[in-house]
């Protein structure tokens, strides 16, 4: 498949892009999170697409799994209102406090950070510990 | 000699009388009680959990179970059976779901059968429930979840491609939803300190009390209690309530009761952190609230975590599309692959125990701490300054540009 963005053309694979974003929704969906860090490599590394086509085009496709995601939580009462609404404005709020202190750390050192904190929550999951 | 001999026997014809004329008198006064035994309950009324004493009299040398659960307030309890059945050999892949599991549901047993209760324990996460209900002796006093309404489906690799549940199945029969119920208590409870605790201390004389310590976090509102010595004798329920008050507050679909500032503040710190890193909140999100709220089911957790990042990428696609920098074209296309799969996910979630949920779960974070560390890589982080500027540099175009046209 053809996409033109910014007037440039790129030749985008859809059978490993299909594929690749099949398997994610089915995981992001049934875990519960979003997948962005698992689509954004999967178009910029697998697809070969710059970073500038790939940073909203993710944001677009992930939408629809997690809106279709949510309906089907919802259809099938794995959703509580109440805890939601606890969850939800935390959410938002977080979300407009964050770029308030990106500007004042390193994505570098949150990122090596972040690896430990998820290597930790991981074994602890996993058993581990 | 010959004189005590003859007192002796005496001796023993009197004392008989005696405790003949007690025990009969006994017999006489409780007679009609004797089958079902007496229960009291020292409050009835507690907050957020706390301790009801249990007093009565049942038959003496009998054990007594006391039967706990709440009333009014049901859950859901689902499992996934596809483990080999021990006389075919097949696998029979049947979905077991029910709506009307007590959100609350415990049996207290003699502390005697302690022993019993560990020696099941040592069994890890394949503890049965029957088979523990069983060594106890407590068959008689389960008889709340044994009337639960269970559907069950059918599920094959078909349904499962296109998102649903399989052929709903005939209605079973009593004796087999009373056995799938059992195993619906485990698969809702999991632990084996949830369903029995081993603490009513039955005197020889028939008397017997309990302290039965209600956990924190369970549902608001009345609670049973029923003393049981055997099928027929079963007493009257003794009622309490347990009541909880903001910010404490009942989660209908979890079944449990949750200080709800405590996940508005998790929420709040992993979304900053989650916007800091580049990663949706719920990669941490989840595994946090399963690690500090062990009484949340992970598919309420995963199926309310869903939409809370909704609003947060529609703005950032709305942002997007302001200054046209989404391409609908690549967008849609692998959306609509995205689509199918989150058709599907959702019920893959409750055809899954809570262990293997958590084993895959870590091994998808395991994944993801990879590819975040491979992010952190000289080369990688040369080529991302690279493409960062370019990304700013169509930005900035893209912004004047809207700008522009306005």
């Amino acid at each position: 498949m053809k996409v033109e963005f910014w007037g440039q053309e790129f030749k985008v694979n859809m059978v490993v892009g299909c594929i690749g974003g099949f398997l994610i929704a089915v995981l992001s969906s049934m875990f519960g999170f979003g997948g962005g860090p698992f689509m954004v490599p999967l178009m910029t590394v697998a697809l070969r697409l710059p970073m500038y086509l790939v940073v909203g085009s993710s944001l677009l496709a992930i939408f629809f799994s997690t809106t279709v995601s949510s309906l089907r939580h919802y259809q099938f009462g794995n959703f509580d209102l109440l805890f939601f609404l606890a969850m939800f404005p935390a959410a938002i709020l977080g979300g407009y406090i964050a770029p308030q202190i990106a500007k004042r750390v390193s994505p570098t050192v949150v990122k090596r950070v972040a690896c430990v904190g998820l290597i930790l929550l991981a074994l602890n999951l996993l058993g581990v510990y | 000699m010959n004189k005590r001999g003859m007192m002796l026997p005496c001796f023993f014809a009197a004392m008989a009388l005696l405790f003949g004329a007690g025990s009969a008198k006994a017999v006489e006064t409780v007679a009609v009680d004797l089958a079902v035994p007496t229960i009291t309950i020292d409050h009835t009324e507690i907050n957020n959990g706390g301790t009801i004493k249990v007093t009565g009299q049942a038959q003496a040398g009998k054990p007594v179970y006391l039967e706990v659960w709440a009333e009014g307030h049901d859950v859901r309890a689902n499992r996934f059976d596809s483990e080999k059945d021990k006389e075919t050999g097949k696998r029979p892949y049947i979905f077991y779901l029910t709506g009307e599991m007590p959100a609350y549901y415990k049996i207290f047993v003699p502390k005697e059968m302690q022993a019993k209760i560990d020696e099941e324990k040592k069994k890890g996460n394949k503890w049965s429930y029957s088979e523990l209900l069983k060594n106890l002796g407590a068959g008689d006093a389960y008889a709340v979840p044994a009337q639960a309404k269970i559907d069950r489906y059918q599920s094959t690799l078909m349904a499962s491609v296109i998102g649903s549940r399989g052929d709903l199945l005939p209605v079973m029969d009593e004796k087999e939803t009373r056995k799938r119920s059992m195993q619906l208590v485990k698969a809702r409870f999991r632990s084996i300190d949830n369903v029995f605790t081993a603490n009513v201390d039955v005197k020889p004389d028939g008397t017997y009390a309990a302290e039965l310590n209600i956990r924190k976090g369970i549902a608001p509102g009345q609670y049973q209690v029923v003393a049981v010595v055997d099928k027929q004798a079963k007493s009257q329920p003794a009622t309490f309530e347990n009541k909880i008050g903001f910010p404490v507050m009942y989660l209908a679909n979890a079944g449990t009761s949750l200080n709800l500032i405590y996940p508005f503040l998790l929420t709040l710190a992993v979304a900053i952190f989650g916007v800091l890193m580049g990663a949706g909140g719920g990669f941490i999100m989840n595994p946090l609230l399963l690690a500090l709220f062990p009484a949340l089911p992970h598919t309420v957790v995963a199926g309310t975590v869903t939409p809370t990042v909704l609003f947060s990428q529609g703005s950032g696609i709305l942002n997007y599309s302001k200054i046209k920098f989404i391409s609908w074209k690549l967008g849609c296309a692998i959306g609509c692959s995205m689509l199918l799969g989150a058709f599907i996910g959702p019920k893959l979630t409750e055809m899954i125990t809570l262990s293997q949920f958590k084993f895959a779960f870590g091994w998808i974070l395991l994944i993801l701490a990879a590819l975040m560390l491979w992010q952190t890589t000289p080369g990688y982080l040369a080529k991302n300054k690279k493409e960062q500027a370019i990304l700013k540099e169509f930005k900035k175009r893209a912004e004047s540009s809207a700008k522009g046209s306005n």
